[in-house]
């Protein structure tokens, strides 16, 4: 309980610190903080997560279930590699003068990186379909001719 | 007679009393038809979210958080030195490994606070929204914690992008400040679900829900994600893998002369100054001065040093930079060369980073150079021509470019 209410106690007080640092620090337009702070935390919780949980339903509604956890898993890759590189894509920040800043095609390159994760999800799943096949062959040829599965009271 | 035992209850002691029950009672709860959409029961129905999940993932993203935290700060500290604060000349790529740790472990968290706050996604919607005072502040708390975590992860993508026109404020202060905000609301957040947190750790781990993925496979997608990420950014800071940093925004050997830059003659406005044939460097000291041209500067002993640019952005690239030791200048107007503080100011006519401070411990660090040429060329303008500060373990925004005073401050 000691160590919870210091862990408590010294949060409050650093929360305390940077409030009252980010209203004194005269480069700081506390405003403008405050806007870009709810305008990704309403972005993130109302536009971003619905994309997500419409993925997630997507994958659902059309993925094979033995598929799913490789296309989900190929999916988290995707988004936060997109994400890292959706400003590097828009290119704002490449002045005229500095071709050393954002030196790459990064639009082709996204595209390039999104392919390897597709082509390795493809082989995960091709990987997994073959090693269900034998066994669901074996299973099938190992049954006796005209025998069904038994049902109770037989 | 009757001997109460308690303590008698003063005034003090009976508001506070009446505070911590005001602080506990629950308050009425929204009416039912309120109740639609996602703050339905069983609306998210994902089985592969798990308070175990929830802690493994915070885990992780706490260490990221601290390592991101800790260096930046030092960033911080070494750019705006308080009077406690040292920082050594030694070794020479130390600030190359902290800021390129930073800006790594800041990409790797992406993936993280992704699932993370997934995982958490249902209780937005928790009913009912307010179950008491204590509720509404610990949900503000979480609230500020993951604006803060947001705002740092967003900010810090746009930054080395150098996509600034989203950010209405200044990105370094406001970086700066809000990472305090965060570390705050992380340790609250910590106190408050420390038991939650540790008996979900200790808890047997459930298996693979109905679409079979289980919280191992998450958590190993989620190392996937961070992996990719680094591996295909990382090279701008690790010249072995540059070849894979595809989606870097900088490349170590892409710029003049081999070196990348952060800002251009012409967006300094200095062009026109730094082409000057008339330049001279004036070494002022505390009692007497000297201007030099660049034949007086180019006569003076030479020396060569191998030393990285090594950018708060996460990039850094090395060259091979030849001039005069600053050292041999401060000796020209300064009587104890060793113990002297020097202002290094650019021709620059304003500008936030247009001076840097170099402390004693650099100023006679003999790999300190005021720099006229680069893999043995001469500056070409955008690295600083006609001289540019070069020093060991020290961010590139602090290498001044462009030099046209040296100030020299013996220590008391």
């Amino acid at each position: 309980m000691r160590t919870r209410v210091a862990l408590i106690t010294a949060g409050v007080l650093i929360m305390g610190y940077a409030t009252a640092g980010s209203l004194t620090d005269p480069d700081l337009d506390p405003a403008g903080v405050l806007l870009f702070a709810v305008a990704v935390l309403v972005g993130h919780d109302v536009l971003w997560m619905t994309a997500v949980l419409a993925t997630g339903a997507g994958i659902t509604r059309l993925v094979p279930r033995q598929h799913r956890p490789a296309v989900r898993v190929a999916s988290i890759s995707a988004a936060a590699i997109t994400f890292v590189a959706f400003p590097l894509v828009v290119g704002d920040g490449r002045p005229a003068d500095n071709p050393s800043a954002l030196p790459l095609p990064y639009g082709r390159n996204l595209v390039f990186v999104l392919l390897i994760v597709s082509g390795v999800t493809l082989l995960t799943c091709l990987c997994r379909a073959r090693r269900r096949r034998p066994t669901a062959d074996r299973k099938k040829s190992e049954r006796p001719a005209g025998s069904g599965p038994r049902t109770a009271g037989r | 007679m009757v001997r109460h035992t308690d303590n008698p209850v003063t005034g003090r002691f009976m508001l506070l009393r009446r505070l911590a029950r005001r602080w506990w009672t629950p308050v009425p709860e929204p009416p039912a038809t309120l109740r639609r959409g996602p703050l339905r029961p069983g609306v998210f129905r994902s089985t592969a979210r798990s308070t175990r999940l929830t802690s493994q993932v915070g885990l992780a993203l706490g260490v990221t958080f601290a390592v991101c935290f800790l260096t930046g700060l030092l960033s911080h500290l070494i750019q705006h030195p308080p009077a406690w604060f040292w920082w050594p000349s030694r070794p020479v790529h130390l600030y190359r490994f902290t800021q390129g740790v930073h800006v790594a472990t800041g990409l790797a968290s992406v993936p993280l606070l992704g699932v993370k706050l997934w995982s958490v996604h249902p209780r937005l919607f928790t009913w009912p929204p307010i179950r008491s005072v204590a509720h509404a502040a610990e949900r503000a708390g979480v609230a500020v914690l993951v604006a803060a975590a947001l705002f740092q992860t967003i900010s810090g993508v746009l930054n080395i992008s150098r996509w600034y026109a989203p950010m209405p404020f200044f990105f370094t202060a406001g970086h700066y400040w809000v990472a305090w905000l965060g570390v705050g609301g992380l340790l609250v957040h910590i106190g408050v679900q420390l038991p939650v947190a540790g008996a979900a750790l200790a808890r047997p781990a459930p298996g693979p829900g109905p679409d079979g993925l289980s919280r191992r496979g998450l958590l190993g997608g989620v190392a996937a994600a961070a992996g990719v990420i680094t591996l295909t950014t990382v090279g701008q800071t690790v010249r072995p893998l540059s070849g894979l940093a595809v989606l870097a925004p900088r490349r170590p050997g892409v710029g003049p002369q081999g070196v990348p830059v952060n800002r251009t003659a012409n967006g300094a406005g200095v062009r026109t100054l730094a082409s000057d044939p008339a330049y001279r460097l004036l070494v002022v000291g505390p009692g007497r001065r000297v201007s030099l041209d660049l034949a007086a500067l180019g006569a003076l002993p030479q020396h060569t040093a191998d030393l990285p640019i090594a950018c708060v952005e996460g990039w850094s690239a090395t060259g091979q930079w030849s001039g005069v030791r600053l050292r041999d200048l401060v000796a020209l107007v300064s009587t104890d060369p060793d113990q002297a503080t020097v202002l290094v100011e650019s021709l620059q006519p304003a500008g936030r980073y247009r001076g840097s401070t170099v402390p004693p411990e650099h100023v006679r660090d003999p790999l300190t150079l005021i720099a006229l040429r680069l893999g043995g060329e001469a500056l070409h303008l955008d690295h600083g021509y006609p001289a540019r500060l070069i020093a060991p373990n020290r961010p590139g925004v602090s290498q001044t470019k462009w030099i046209g005073r040296i100030t020299v401050r013996e220590s008391p």
